[in-house]
């Protein structure tokens, strides 16, 4: 048979491919991913989306770059924060199988299916024509470059990101010793100060604004988690000043919990031990 | 066997526990004729979802010597209130809580679906977890830039009530004070003295009131902690300021002329590291972390001089018996490891360099402690940021991944006995009536110290039958082993996970398919290599191969059907068909062969093949390669040169590394750009298959493996090439026009010589 014969067996066949929901149709989906792994050479892929809205930061906060090659040798992928937390998610099979060997000992049959000697120059790749999926299906852009257009449209503001961060600091003073309020206040200067200079990255801006978003409305593990982000995604940037926007969170948080059992309403509801049917007592 | 498939697969679900026989010979002589012992691999804190801890204290045997726990193999009486025990046979009343037992009204660990129970343990005060950084300056500008960065981020992921400390070494020591307040301030040490306990304690201060302003300590158990107040504060008092102290930490100040080495001082920064915690939080979960991008080059511990131009020791010149320092530098660091480990402390080692950091008179700091081994080439790689970060990784519940100071309690029936464990603990010293005169691993007693542990750590058990021959099989037709495992849970708590199993006795001459059908032959690779890696610290290589082997031909022998003296009649049952080639592979592997390994590699392996569980050794000793192409599903092949085809891509994974390699068709078609033209989707979706697929692994394994891709024709496919099988090599090329495969350069025995001459030996009578 010529190559080509049994390409075109493949080619009119090519569900082979395609209909294996296992893993290979999967692998057609991986928009999850953001991008993939350092086969492609793209710098720090950070989406940047048009409106600021929080599922595409989400998105965002997760994707792949490539290891630093230059100090490392075979230095692999690094996940974002987003992508490590994330909830296990849809598993494939784990990669666990083996193959026994012959037990016959003879050297194995040639398994490849193009024909034995023939040049392999001048093959093509089986065309995907017919199970071409429709254009903007499933597979991920291949453009990671932030559109420039996007980011002047959703220039985020320092004053809505410091003032809160500052009308906090206030509610706290008098509450937090004075030389810690100090010591967060001098840290904002620096945040200030780096954003001014335009020191600061459009992804660590928007995360910004979302962490003071989630202080504002007192969800404080969701701010708590976005300083987590920003701290393992982009320390180099923010490592001087987030420790004083942590801090500023814990005691925002422990003032709130203050007030509310001043005002009598004890939210702490009754522990629930977890135990097991059929238990008569706990001892 | 699909069924003792699934026996074995549920019973690792559950008990986190694999034995190696699941059917056990009823009598000693039996059992050694088996060759593979008797053995079973147990993780200890495997994650079980589904599993809440219960909120009780266990029931114990009343008998002194046994205290085995209630569990459901013990027969109740319920209506008199009384359970005997299923080692001892010791009948016990139940306590006055249980009144209300009764067939209907069971607790539930009673149940036989709580063969794996944990609970948890209200009494006893509770500590903070402890975090003591230990911190080499003598690095290059960028380096040290990216640890302190690693440093710095890692206070956000700790627990906001945690204790940390930092301690930094070049030529010198300083132990930092961390205070609120705006000066900081450190006790400085020389490097090259070393300090014992006692003085330690006394100049850092630990041994009277650390404030001479306050008087008239109270001896209340709850004070204890602020004696160390100056060195270990909570994360979230004192993240400011520590995130200032890291952001100005210098390269070590000395200088360093022309052709030296860097001084450091990492065996006395150790030996404060560990002195400090001793004298301030004995028996309390804590971890030293040290991080180090070189050798150590003076005072006790040292592993070579200052001098460049002596290079650190290699297998040569340990062989040669030419490694000056060696001897003594791992004496120091075992003092060390076994003082951090009577304390429940363990050691960490992050070693970023590279060259060699002396790994290998360093690894019993890790080994005895539970402590991690993280080797890369800088601290600024992902590499280093990731495995680091995920030491901090959390469970499903939100809980750290980490435990600390466990002890590991194990009880048998009586025609069991214990012959010791190999792991990541230290033997408690426990003699008593189940405990075996014939060691395997670290015997001689029941009990172990696993100072630091995580859901994924796991342990060697071996085990003893001392039934005797013409005893009957005995009474119940089981036997019984139950695991107790007391530790500090992440959360702080004390818990005790506790599991009990049993297997059946089987007489070996007349039901030996019985016992060759529960063979568990992955169990068992694991747990002779194990064995095998064990004896490699105290005998030659070339000796410990020969053991392997011997092993080998007599299981072969014991269990394969064959007519005498006809090698082509030799056939093993599916139960052993992958056990030989799990033993070709482990011989070529650097878990056995130090050829191309410096030694501080060697001990870097063989420390993550000593505590990986099941599933993940097996990858170490055997690849895993997986197939990707046109004509079919991805699809597991053999780890053989015969798979390495031009239409292909594969993807192995050895643990240690992933590679994706590209077969000849497939890199010439990407080179040609197919992949990004419409009509050649699926030439592009080919592609991206295996980099999904790596990228799943590479997202949950621990340590970061290194990350490989490559083509045919690259020189990073020597990766790939010499872990395949050499079936096809320069010297056995059939006739021209008829090779498949990639024939590797290699004298190396291939897998069908190797198990050529292990049938001829088999099935030989001489043996």
């Amino acid at each position: 048979m010529s190559p080509l014969g049994s390409w075109s067996r493949v080619f009119t066949a090519p569900p082979s491919v395609s209909a294996q929901p296992s893993n290979l149709e999967s692998a057609r989906q991986p928009a999850l991913l953001g991008a993939c792994l350092s086969a492609l050479p793209v710098p720090a892929p950070e989406v940047t989306c048009c409106p600021a809205g929080r599922a595409e930061v989400e998105m965002a906060e997760r994707y792949v770059k490539p290891g630093n090659k230059e100090r490392g040798w075979n230095d692999p992928p690094q996940f974002s924060y987003g992508l490590q937390t994330q909830a296990g998610g849809p598993k494939r099979t784990p990669l666990t199988k083996r193959v026994a060997p012959p037990q016959d000992g003879l050297p194995r049959v040639p398994t490849s299916e193009m024909s034995p000697g023939a040049p392999a120059v001048g093959h093509l790749p089986p065309s995907s024509k017919a199970s071409r999926p429709p254009l903007g299906g499933s597979c991920p852009p291949s453009s990671m470059e932030p559109t420039q257009c996007s980011v002047v449209e959703l220039e985020i503001l320092l004053e809505d990101v410091l003032s809160p961060l500052e009308r906090a600091l206030e509610d706290c003073r008098g509450h937090t010793k004075k030389q810690v309020c100090d010591d967060i206040n001098r840290r904002l200067a620096l945040l200030q100060e780096q954003w001014a200079g335009g020191k600061l990255s459009v992804p660590v801006k928007k995360r910004m604004a979302l962490l003071v978003q989630e202080l504002s409305s007192h969800q404080w593990d969701a701010a708590d988690d976005i300083h987590r982000s920003l701290m393992v995604d982009h320390v180099t940037e923010v490592s001087q000043w987030m420790v004083g926007v942590k801090r500023l969170i814990a005691e925002k948080r422990s003032l709130s919990s203050e007030e509310e059992a001043n005002e009598g309403k004890s939210t702490a509801a009754a522990e629930q031990n977890q135990t097991l049917p059929g238990i008569p007592h706990t001892p | 066997m699909a069924t003792y498939l699934e026996f074995i697969q549920q019973n690792e679900e559950r008990d986190g526990v694999r034995f190696s026989w699941n059917v056990w010979p009823s009598s000693r002589l039996e059992a050694t004729r088996m060759v593979v012992p008797l053995a079973c691999l147990l993780t200890p804190l495997k994650e079980r979802p589904d599993l809440p801890p219960v909120q009780y204290e266990p029931v114990l045997c009343s008998r002194p010597t046994c205290k085995a726990i209630l569990n459901p193999l013990c027969q109740v009486d319920y209506r008199a209130k009384l359970w005997a025990c299923n080692f001892c046979f010791q009948r016990n009343q139940f306590p006055p809580a249980y009144a209300g037992i009764s067939e209907v009204n069971q607790p539930a660990e009673l149940m036989p679906q709580f063969s794996t129970i944990e609970y948890v343990i209200q009494r006893g005060a509770q500590s903070p977890l402890i975090f003591l950084y230990v911190v080499d300056t003598c690095l290059e500008e960028d380096d040290l830039q990216a640890l302190k960065e690693s440093l710095q981020m890692s206070l956000s992921l700790l627990p906001p009530d945690a204790l940390v400390g930092l301690i930094t070494f070049g030529r010198m020591v300083q132990v930092h004070e961390l205070s609120c307040e705006g000066i900081s301030k450190s006790y400085v040490f020389r490097g090259t003295k070393d300090l014992t306990a006692k003085q330690i304690q006394d100049m850092l201060g630990l041994t009277k009131p650390a404030m001479p302003m306050q008087p008239a300590r109270p001896a209340q158990p709850q004070d204890q902690p602020f004696i160390s107040s100056r060195f270990l504060q909570p994360v979230h008092k004192i993240d400011m300021n520590l995130t200032d102290l890291l952001g100005e930490l210098q390269r070590d100040p000395w200088p360093v002329t022309q052709g030296k080495r860097p001084l450091r001082s990492t065996g006395v920064a150790l030996s404060i590291a560990v002195g400090l915690l001793e004298g301030t939080f004995p028996n309390t979960g804590a971890r030293i972390m040290l991080f180090t991008g070189g050798p150590p080059t003076q005072g006790p511990g040292m592993v070579v001089g200052d001098e460049l131009k002596v290079p650190i020791r290699s297998w040569h010149d340990i062989e040669k018996d030419n490694a000056r320092f060696m001897k003594k530098a791992t004496k120091h660091y075992e003092m060390l490891a076994n003082r951090t480990a009577a304390n429940g402390h363990c050691i960490d080692i992050y070693a970023c360099a590279l060259d060699q950091t002396g790994l290998l008179e360093m690894k019993c700091c890790t080994n005895l402690t539970g402590g991690h081994m993280v080797m890369g080439d800088s601290f600024n790689t992902s590499l280093f940021k990731q495995t680091f970060q995920r030491i901090f990784s959390k469970d499903f519940n939100g809980n750290f991944r980490m435990a600390f100071g466990a002890t590991l309690e194990v009880k048998t029936s009586r025609e069991l006995k214990i012959a010791g464990a190999i792991g990541p603990c230290v033997s408690l010293n426990m003699r008593g009536p189940c405990v075996s005169e014939n060691e395997l691993g670290v015997g001689g007693t029941s009990q172990w110290k696993i100072c630091g542990l995580d859901p994924t750590s796991t342990l060697g058990i071996y085990f003893e039958v001392v039934n005797q021959h013409n005893a009957p099989v005995p009474q119940g037709g089981r036997g019984a082993i139950q695991f107790v495992t007391h530790y500090q849970h992440s959360s702080t708590q004390r818990r005790i996970r506790v599991t009990t199993i049993a297997r059946n006795w089987a007489d070996a001459q007349s039901q030996l398919k019985h016992i060759e059908a529960a063979f568990d032959q992955e169990a068992a690779a694991v747990l002779m290599a194990r064995l095998g890696v064990f004896r490699t610290e105290s005998e030659e290589g070339p000796d410990v191969l020969r053991w392997l082997d011997r092993q080998l031909i007599r299981l072969c022998q014991k269990f394969g059907q064959y007519n005498k003296e006809d090698p082509t009649s030799f056939r093993l049952s599916d139960s052993f068909s992958l056990y030989p080639q799990f033993m070709f592979h482990l011989r070529r592997s650097p878990f056995l062969q130090v050829f191309n390994n410096s030694p501080d590699e060697s001990s870097y392996y063989r420390h993550h093949f000593a505590r990986q569980d099941l599933t993940q050794s097996l990858i170490m000793i055997q690849p895993i390669l997986y197939s990707y192409s046109f004509h079919g599903p991805p699809e597991p092949v053999l780890l053989d040169s015969s798979s390495i085809l031009a239409d292909r891509i594969l993807l192995m994974d050895t643990f240690f590394q992933i590679v994706i390699y590209l077969g000849e068709t497939i890199a010439q078609w990407r080179k040609a750009g197919y992949q990004d033209m419409p009509e050649y989707e699926n030439f592009k979706h080919l592609l991206q298959a295996p980099l999904d697929d790596a990228q799943e692994i590479l997202q949950a394994r621990f340590p970061m493996p290194r990350y490989i891709n490559t083509e045919h024709g690259g020189s990073q496919a020597r990766f790939l090439l010499s872990k395949v099988n050499p079936s096809q090599t320069h010297n056995n090329l059939y006739a021209w026009g008829q090779e498949t495969g990639a024939p590797i350069l290699t004298d190396d025995v291939s897998l069908q010589v190797f198990m050529d001459h292990l049938k001829k030996l088999a099935v030989s009578s001489a043996c």
